[in-house]
C-alpha cells in the first residue's frame, strides 16, 4: 500500500535521464536543467551495460525519455531497431561533424590512452608496442572490454586500423603477462597502488581526475595513435516528453552544459570551449571503423579478445 | 481453525508477489526468449544453445567447487568457534559476537577491494611487513580464504545459538548416567545440534555459489569463472543476452535446490524437543585450562575476518593518496570531509538505507516467522509450498530477482505498480532475504516441544494468541539473530539496487560503488566507514536492548 503513495507522489513532468556516468556530472546537469527550466530530472546512472540492461528488460513500457551512453555503437544499434526519435539541436551547430547524427549527438567524448604510473620504476612508455617490452613484464592491467564500452572501441579501433598485427600486439601483451580484468576503475586501482605500472587503454577522464587529486599517474596518448569514445545522448521514440527531452539535449549542448562536461575531464562536443587537458585535435586517432563495427563484428572481435584471454590464463 | 486457514492462505499470496512473480517471470524469460518484447515466440529456442555451449559444464563445475571448498571453510571455522561459544563461558563473549556479526557489515565489494589492497602486490600488507600475497590472493584458494571469512558467520550464529538454546542440560543428564564428556558430546549435544548446523552450512554453500563481488574481483583475476559472473556478464554485455541469462539463472536455482533436498534428507527425522517449557538453570561450563588457547582463537580469526579488511579500508578512506601509500604525510580526513561537503547527498543515500534495512527486516521479519510456523507446526497442505517458496531466493542471484522484478512489475496491465519506487527496492530485499528469518526460527521451531502450544489452546487461547504469547517469545532469539543479518545485508546490497532503484534515488552501496567508478576509491571507503559505523551502533543498541530483555524474562 505505501508504494502506491509514492506513485500519486511522482512529479507529473519529470523528465527521465538514463545516463553511463560520471555521476557528478549527470548530477550537475540535472540540477542545472532543473534551476534553468523548472523541469525535475531524474536520473538513472548506471555502467552503459547496466543502463541498456534496463532499457530492454523494460521495452513492453518504456520509462526513458532520453539516453546517454558510453558507447557509440550502442546509439548505431537503437537507431537501426527504430527505437530514436530525430532531434538535431540548434546547439549542435558547433559539434564537429563526426559526432552528430540526425537521431544522436555527443555530450561530449573521452580518449583512451595508456595510464602509467610515474612512481613505478619502469620507462614512460610512449606507444602501446612498449608495454610489451621485458620492462612491463607482468605490471600491465587492462580494463575487460567486454563490460568497458569505450575499451570495447579501442579493441575494434585496433583491429581496423592494424587487422592481424592488432591480435599479434595483444598475443605479445598476454605473452608479456598483461591481466585483463573488470572495467575501468578496477583496472586503473592495482597502478595507483603500484602493484601495476601501467593500464593499457584506459578511459583518459578518470585518470585525468585521479591525477588531479594527486594521485602519482600520467595519462599518455600514444604515438601511433589512438581512439576517441563519444558518448552519444538521445531521445527515445517512446518518450512522451519530447519536447522536455528536446530542452535537456539544448541545454547540454548550451555553453553552461558543456563547461560542466569539461570540469568532468572530458572533452566537451562543442569545439568552442576551452578546456585544461588534450583535446581532441590534439590526438592522433586510429580510424573509426564505423563500417565495421556492426553489432555481429563487435561480438566477434569480442568472443576472439576474450578466448585469446582464456587460453593463456590456463 | 478458520484463523489457521486465513494464516496459511495470507503467507502463501504474499510469498506469490514476493517470490513467485519475479522467479516465475524469469522462468517464462528462459523459456520465451522474447518475452521482454511482449511475445510469446519461439519457446525453447535459446534453452539447448546454451546449455550446450562449450562454456557451460566449466561454469558449473567451478560453482559446485567453489560452494563445496568455501562450505567445508566455514563448517571448520564457524563450526567450532560457534561449537565453544554456545558450549563454555568464553571471555568476552558479546564482543567476538560483534566481531563476527561485522563481516555481515562489510559489503562484499568492498571487503574483496579491501583484502586486493592489502595483500596485492605493493598492498599495505607488503608495505608493513615485506610480504607479498599477491600470488595466493589471485587464485582459487585466495578466493576460497576471502569467501570464507566473509561467510563463516552464518554457521558460527546459528551453531552457537542452537547449542546455547539446547543447554548442556540434556548433555548433563548423560554425565550424570555415566557417559564420558565426549561420549556425551558425540550421542546428545551433536546430534542436537546437528538441525542448525546442517542449515546453516546450506546457507553458506548457497551464499557462496551466488555471491558476485569476490569471484568478479578475485576469481576473474585467477581465471575462474563462476554462474553468477557468467550470468552478470550476460546482462552487462551489449547486445544483452536475457533469455540466457534467465537459463543459467535456472540452472543455478537447481544447484541450489538440490542443496536443499539433500540437507532435508540429512535432517529429516532429526527434530528434537528441547524447550519444554520447564524452567531450567543450565550455566555454561567453564573452559578451564583452555581458556587461554580458545580465546587466542577467537582473537586470531576475528584479527583475519574483521580487523584486516577494515584495516585496509579505513586506511584507503584516510589515505590522501592510494601512491601515496601508507605515510603520515598521506594521513588526511578530506574523503570525510568531501563527503560532508556534498551536501545532503550522501546523507539521504544513508537514510535511504538505513530506512530500507529497517522496512526490510520488519517484512521479512513477520513473514519469515508466519513462513516457519506454517511449514513446522501446522499439518497444512500448503506447507510445502511455503517451505519451497521461502527458501528458493537463497538459490536465486539478486540480479535475476532485480530483472525479475522489472519484467513483472513493468508490464502496463498493473493499475498500481512498485516499479519506479522505492518500493521495488523493498521487494526485492525481502525476496532475497527472506530465506535467513525462515531458517534461523524454523531451527528454532523444531526444538520446541508441540506440548507447549495444545496446552495454550486447550485453556482457550486462539492460534493468533499462541503465536504472539507463547510461540513467538521462545523463538525470539534466533528470530532477533536472524533479523540481524538481514537489516545488516540490505543496509548495503548492491547488485539489485543497481538494477532497480528508481532514478533520481540513491542507497549507499550505489553512493560507494559510483565514487569507485569516478576512481575516487578513498571517498567510496569513507562512506563505506561512515555506513558501517552507523549501522554497526544501530545493531549494538537492538543487540543491548535483546539482551535486556531476554535477562528480564
Amino acid at each position: 500500500m505505501a508504494f502506491a503513495a509514492s506513485v500519486g507522489a511522482q512529479p507529473a513532468h519529470a523528465l527521465t535521464v538514463y545516463t553511463a556516468g560520471p555521476g557528478n556530472l549527470s548530477k550537475k546537469l540535472a540540477a542545472g536543467f532543473e534551476k534553468k527550466t523548472g523541469i525535475k530530472v531524474d536520473v538513472f546512472q548506471a555502467t552503459t551495460g547496466k543502463v541498456m540492461a534496463r532499457i530492454e528488460a523494460e521495452q513492453a513500457n518504456p520509462r526513458a525519455d532520453v539516453l546517454i551512453s558510453a558507447s557509440w555503437d550502442t546509439a548505431q544499434d537503437l537507431e537501426k531497431r527504430g527505437w530514436l526519435a530525430p532531434f538535431q539541436s540548434a546547439n549542435a551547430s558547433r559539434v564537429p561533424a563526426p559526432f552528430k547524427t540526425t537521431h544522436y549527438v555527443a555530450q561530449g567524448l573521452s580518449a583512451l590512452g595508456i595510464v602509467w604510473n610515474a612512481r613505478s620504476g619502469t620507462p614512460e612508455p610512449h606507444d602501446w608496442r612498449d608495454l610489451t617490452r621485458p620492462a612491463y613484464r607482468n605490471l600491465v592491467t587492462m580494463p575487460d572490454p567486454a563490460l568497458s564500452g569505450a575499451s570495447a572501441d579501442l579493441l575494434l579501433g585496433l583491429q581496423a586500423r592494424l587487422g592481424d598485427e592488432a591480435w599479434k600486439l595483444f598475443d605479445d601483451l598476454k605473452h608479456n603477462g598483461m591481466v585483463v580484468s573488470g572495467p575501468n576503475a578496477q583496472a586503473l586501482n592495482p597502478v595507483l597502488q603500484g602493484a601495476k605500472a601501467a593500464v593499457f587503454g584506459a578511459v583518459d577522464y578518470v585518470a585525468y581526475a585521479a591525477a588531479a587529486q594527486g594521485e602519482a599517474v600520467k595519462v599518455i596518448f600514444p604515438t601511433s595513435g589512438t581512439v576517441i569514445a563519444p558518448r552519444p545522448m538521445m531521445i527515445l521514440n517512446t518518450s512522451k516528453q519530447q519536447n522536455e527531452a528536446r530542452q535537456f539535449i539544448d541545454y547540454v549542448l548550451s555553453e553552461e552544459g558543456q563547461q560542466l562536461v569539461a570540469q568532468a575531464w572530458l572533452i566537451p562536443a562543442r569545439e568552442d570551449i576551452a578546456i585544461k587537458r588534450a583535446s581532441f585535435k590534439d590526438l592522433r586517432l586510429l580510424p573509426q571503423g564505423d563500417a565495421q563495427s556492426s553489432g555481429a563484428s563487435r561480438a566477434e572481435v569480442l568472443a576472439r579478445f576474450s578466448r585469446l584471454n582464456a587460453a593463456q590464463s590456463r | 481453525m478458520n484463523s489457521l486457514r486465513g494464516l496459511s492462505t495470507a503467507s502463501v499470496a504474499a510469498l506469490a508477489v514476493v517470490v513467485a512473480l519475479p522467479v516465475a517471470f524469469v522462468l517464462l524469460q528462459a523459456v520465451f526468449p522474447h518475452l521482454a518484447q511482449g511475445s510469446f515466440a519461439e519457446p525453447f529456442a535459446a534453452v539447448w544453445p546454451t546449455l550446450s555451449h562449450d562454456d557451460t559444464l566449466p561454469l558449473v563445475t567451478n560453482t559446485l567447487g567453489l560452494g563445496l571448498a568455501v562450505a567445508f571453510g566455514t563448517a571448520l571455522v564457524g563450526g567450532a568457534l560457534g561449537a565453544i561459544r554456545g558450549l563454555f563461558h568464553v571471555p568476552g563473549a558479546r564482543l567476538w559476537d560483534l566481531c563476527f556479526l561485522l563481516p555481515f557489515l562489510v559489503p562484499p565489494y568492498l571487503a574483496a577491494l579491501g583484502w586486493m589492497l592489502l595483500l596485492q602486490t605493493g598492498g599495505y600488507a607488503q608495505q608493513l611487513t615485506g610480504m607479498d600475497a599477491g600470488a595466493f590472493l589471485f587464485s582459487l584458494p585466495g578466493l576460497v580464504f576471502v569467501m570464507t571469512l566473509n561467510i563463516f558467520p552464518v554457521v558460527y550464529f546459528a551453531v552457537s545459538r542452537a547449542l546455547a538454546t539446547t543447554g548442556s542440560r540434556l548433555a548433563d543428564v548423560a554425565r550424570i548416567h555415566g557417559a564420558s564428556a565426549w561420549r556425551a558430546f558425540a550421542r546428545v549435544t551433536l546430534p542436537l545440534a546437528l538441525p542448525a548446523f546442517a542449515a546453516s552450512l546450506l546457507l553458506a554453500f548457497t551464499m557462496a555459489i551466488e555471491e558476485f563481488g569476490a569471484p568478479a574481483a578475485l576469481g576473474a583475476r585467477a581465471g575462474f569463472t563462476v554462474l553468477v559472473t557468467a550470468i552478470e556478464g550476460r546482462f552487462a554485455d551489449w547486445p544483452i543476452d536475457l533469455p540466457g541469462a534467465s537459463i543459467l539463472s535456472v540452472v543455478l536455482a537447481v544447484l541450489a535446490l538440490l542443496a536443499f533436498v539433500l540437507q532435508h534428507r540429512l535432517a529429516a527425522g532429526k527434530d528434537f524437543e528441547t524447550q519444554t517449557g520447564k524452567p531450567v538453570a543450565s550455566p555454561p561450563r567453564t573452559l578451564g585450562p583452555w581458556k587461554a588457547p580458545v580465546i587466542v582463537g577467537f582473537a586470531g580469526v576475528a584479527l583475519l575476518a574483521t580487523v584486516a579488511p577494515l584495516f585496509s579500508i579505513l586506511a584507503t578512506a584516510l589515505s590522501g593518496t592510494l601512491s601515496g601509500g601508507l605515510s603520515l604525510a598521506n594521513l588526511t580526513t578530506a574523503h570525510f570531509t568531501a563527503l560532508l561537503g556534498q551536501g545532503a547527498e550522501g546523507l539521504e543515500a544513508l537514510v535511504t538505507s538505513l530506512s530500507l534495512a529497517l522496512g526490510t527486516s520488519l517484512v521479512t521479519g513477520v513473514l519469515g516467522f508466519l513462513c516457519a510456523w506454517c511449514v513446522v507446526k501446522s499439518t497444512m497442505r500448503a506447507r510445502v509450498l511455503i517451505d519451497g517458496l521461502s527458501l528458493l531466493p537463497h538459490a536465486l542471484p539478486g540480479i535475476v530477482v532485480g530483472v525479475g522484478l522489472i519484467l513483472a512489475w513493468n508490464l502496463p496491465f498493473w493499475p498500481v505498480t512498485p516499479y519506479n519506487t522505492w518500493g521495488i527496492l523493498l521487494l526485492s530485499y525481502s525476496c532475497l532475504l527472506l530465506p535467513y528469518p525462515v531458517r534461523y526460527t524454523s531451527a528454532a521451531l523444531r526444538q520446541m516441544a508441540t506440548s507447549l502450544e495444545a496446552a495454550a489452546r486447550v485453556h482457550g487461547a486462539p492460534t493468533g494468541v499462541v503465536l504472539r504469547r507463547i510461540t513467538l517469545p521462545l523463538v525470539m532469539p534466533a528470530l532477533g539473530a536472524s533479523l540481524m543479518i538481514v537489516f545488516a545485508i540490505a543496509s548495503r546490497e548492491l547488485v539489485t539496487s543497481l538494477l532497480l532503484a528508481p532514478s533520481g534515488v540513491q542507497t549507499v552501496s550505489i553512493f560507494v560503488w559510483r565514487q569507485f567508478e569516478q576512481g575516487s576509491i578513498g571517498q567510496g571507503m569513507a562512506m563505506g566507514v561512515v555506513s558501517m559505523a552507523v549501522s554497526g551502533t544501530l545493531l549494538l543498541l537492538a543487540s543491548r536492548l535483546g539482551g535486556r530483555r531476554e535477562s528480564a524474562a
